[in-house]
């Protein structure tokens, strides 16, 4: 080819990026003027220009990703304590927009017009179904894989679905080491499929005493369909599985729980062992499914060669994200907001409820937009009729959201007082009236309740807002 | 004591969108007028005496764990369940329940699976799934109730000559989203495509559904009214959603 026409190919590019990124940051700036949050738009706008930017965005950046169903955020969070507290230069998705145009605008706005990243790592929480398209882009040195759930069968279909998903992810970031939680029969199947260096974490034994009724997401062996033995379950699918026809189980574990030393309201203490060393850790958000996220944590610290002390201290020390046991405090009442979107989530934030010792209010914000999920079925899965084991503690139960008719009516079912119910659509009213609790309250929103109930809060209370 | 025993066939496999919704209401509108309900989970490998029970529950899955189930159809059940619905035992079936007890289901590729072969009709597979809230009205013979519900399916499903629809679709696609069709009446059958879950939010049908299998057994029965507000506001909030403005 002729010189000059490579030129001005290169040339052509290099403007084209220029005005990617330029559009990206001057809508993202617009919008935050109009006090909007910004997370996807200029995104899109970018990817307009070129839907290839993030490819050359991500160049020459260590990219940590973090998917699967549950957990990505808190996962997220504790992994960016130990970036930080390692000294390391990084940015991160924090808003929570986690698709290809939410990623592709972050990168963009930590870049200069060039496209050349300022910053030395990117961690990535990355939606399951976006994982595929965002890893052409993306060569990522780790990948984190949460667990295997089913999730808003609207949009993922079914579980399978997912799970391919996550593999043509993997498939395309050859490069990269992956973390995969030994305990979940769905995650550890892909092992066999991918030849990254793969490093698997789990829990040894049981973590609950006490756990709610659930139906398990994968009771059949994924090699062989043949019905899978436990030796122990932590919740959900998880836990020791085999299968007794063809052999497929559990494998041995790099970084692993040995056991939980206490569980309270406020956080779990664990004993964790890798690299030939046992470490006491606490982590500073309470219920098992944190103690998994934990765990997916420190597998990644340990890919990435951080020092173990700095991964034991940013579990107990992390800033916890946006609706995951996010706390406000108004006057005196304390309301911990506990996002939730799938049946197995829901299970586990009722586990961690109905072992609360005190008196308190929960609240469920149901809403079928379409980052909720758009079917509402899901709830009929979750076995909130645990929560008559906790009746007597419970000063109310209260439904907001587009959807609070049914939400209530799950309740009615589930056998709890109907007295206690009280649906208050208005959220106004809803936040006035949980604001003046004695007693704690435990907000459950979906997603974009979450994101109307957190506005009203920083709009009336003064909490700063999520993109912050 | 009037008593109704339920079959909840295949609860470990057939248990995806929230189907269980629909054994627990019908417990509950059961127990609450002192009704006594008993509910026996029936899966691979057990034996079913289809005359132990009075009302049979089937709900959606997932293709992954069809191949389980076809081959459990074959070795007895589907026998079984045919008997059960020729001698006019209440049946309630969801979705993949629904299209399993049809003759077969024919993938987009040309596969054919051979199902139950209960009811004179068969689905087909397409690639565009059929997504959403949706709304039909059930035949003046059912009471002509208005039912709201969920609709996740991509297969299209045909009627034969044998059964006659559920109802009439009046938001979102039903059957096929091509003849307005929804759903599926034989004997004492309710078939439809309706997740959501069905029954709570669709007090009326709930109580039909109970009613028809009751009076079989105390053919002078009367169901109490209960008290459905919390029922009628879930239902009458999705039809003010779905009815044309």
């Amino acid at each position: 080819m002729n010189r000059g026409i490579l030129c001005a190919i290169i040339a052509i590019m290099k403007i084209k990026t220029f005005l990617a990124v330029a559009a990206c940051k001057l809508s993202r700036f617009m919008l935050r003027k109009l006090g909007k949050g910004g997370t996807n738009v200029p995104g899109r706008v970018a990817l307009a220009i070129d839907p290839k930017l993030l490819g050359v965005l991500a160049k020459n950046v260590t990219t940590i990703i973090v998917t699967g169903t549950n957990g990505k955020t808190t996962t997220s969070r504790m992994i960016e304590k130990c970036l930080s507290d390692s000294g390391c230069k990084y940015f991160a998705n924090k808003s929570g927009a986690n698709m290809l145009s939410g990623i592709t605008a972050e990168f963009a706005m930590n870049s200069t017009l060039g496209g050349k990243n300022k910053y030395e790592y990117a961690l990535v929480e990355c939606d399951e179904a976006a994982f595929k398209t965002v890893s052409k882009y993306v060569d990522a040195k780790c990948v984190v894989v949460t667990n295997v759930f089913r999730d808003q069968l609207d949009r993922y279909g079914e579980i399978t679905h997912t799970l391919n998903s996550i593999l043509t992810g993997i498939k395309n970031s050859p490069n990269a080491v992956v973390c995969l939680n030994a305990d979940d029969s769905l995650s550890v199947s892909m092992k066999d499929e991918i030849s990254n260096k793969v490093v698997f974490y789990g829990v040894e034994s049981e973590i609950y005493k006490n756990r709610v009724h659930e139906v398990s997401d994968a009771p059949y062996c994924i090699k062989c369909k043949s019905e899978y033995v436990y030796d122990y379950v932590t919740y959900g699918h998880l836990g020791g599985f085999r299968c007794p026809k063809c052999g497929y189980h559990r494998p041995k574990a790099e970084v692993t729980v040995e056991k939980v030393i206490e569980s309270t309201a406020d956080s779990s203490t664990i004993l964790l062992k890798f690299g030939g060393s046992e470490y006491t850790a606490t982590i500073n958000l309470p219920g098992g499914y944190n103690i998994y996220n934990a765990t997916a944590t420190v597998a990644a610290g340990y890919v990435l060669g951080f020092k173990a002390d700095v991964i034991i201290n940013a579990l107990n020390s992390f800033e916890c994200g946006f609706g995951r046991m996010e706390k406000f405090t108004v006057n005196e009442t304390d309301i911990r907001m506990i996002l939730i979107k799938n049946p197995a989530g829901c299970n586990q934030v009722l586990n961690f409820l109905s072992n609360l010792t005190r008196p308190a209010l929960f609240i469920v914000a149901l809403n079928d937009r379409y980052a909720d999920g758009t079917d509402i079925s899901w709830i009929w899965d979750v076995d909130f009729e645990k929560l008559n084991s906790i009746s007597d503690m419970l000063t109310g139960v209260w439904v907001t959201g587009r959807r609070a008719d049914e939400m209530a009516m799950r309740f009615k079912y589930a056998g709890l007082p109907v007295e206690k119910i009280k649906v208050i659509k208005d959220y106004d009213r809803l936040i006035k009236e949980a604001v003046l609790q004695k007693n704690p309250v435990y907000m459950m929103p979906t997603y974009t309740a979450m994101l109307d109930i957190r506005e009203k809060f920083s709009k009336d209370y003064g909490f700063k807002e999520f993109w912050e | 004591m009037y008593e109704l025993k339920i079959c909840h066939l295949y609860p470990d496999i057939l248990n995806l969108y929230g189907d269980r919704g629909n054994i627990i209401c019908m417990q509950k509108r059961m127990e609450w007028r002192g009704i006594k309900a008993e509910v026996t989970g029936i899966s691979v490998g057990d034996a079913l005496n289809y005359d132990d029970y009075d009302i049979f529950f089937i709900g959606g899955g997932q293709d992954f764990e069809q191949g389980v189930l076809l081959k459990d159809l074959a070795d007895g059940k589907a026998k079984a369940i045919r008997a059960a619905v020729e001698e006019e035992k209440v049946f309630l079936a969801i979705c993949g329940g629904y299209q399993m007890l049809g003759s077969y289901y024919k993938t987009w590729d040309g596969k054919q699976c051979d199902f139950i072969g209960a009811l004179d009709l068969y689905t087909v597979g397409h690639k565009d799934r059929m997504i959403g809230n949706y709304m039909y009205q059930c035949s003046e013979e059912d009471g002509g109730i208005v039912v709201v519900g969920f609709e996740n399916h991509s297969g299209k499903t045909y009627l034969g000559d044998k059964v006659r629809p559920m109802g009439k679709v009046l938001s979102g696609n039903g059957n096929n989203g091509e003849d307005g069709t929804e759903g599926a009446r034989y004997k004492n059958v309710f078939a439809t495509y309706s997740h959501g879950s069905l029954l709570p939010k669709n007090p009326k049908l709930a109580d039909y559904i109970l009613k028809t299998a009751l009076k079989r057994k105390y053919p002078n029965i009367n169901l109490e009214e209960l008290d459905d507000t919390f029922e009628n506001n879930a239902h009458d909030y999705m039809e003010h959603r779905l009815s044309p403005k």
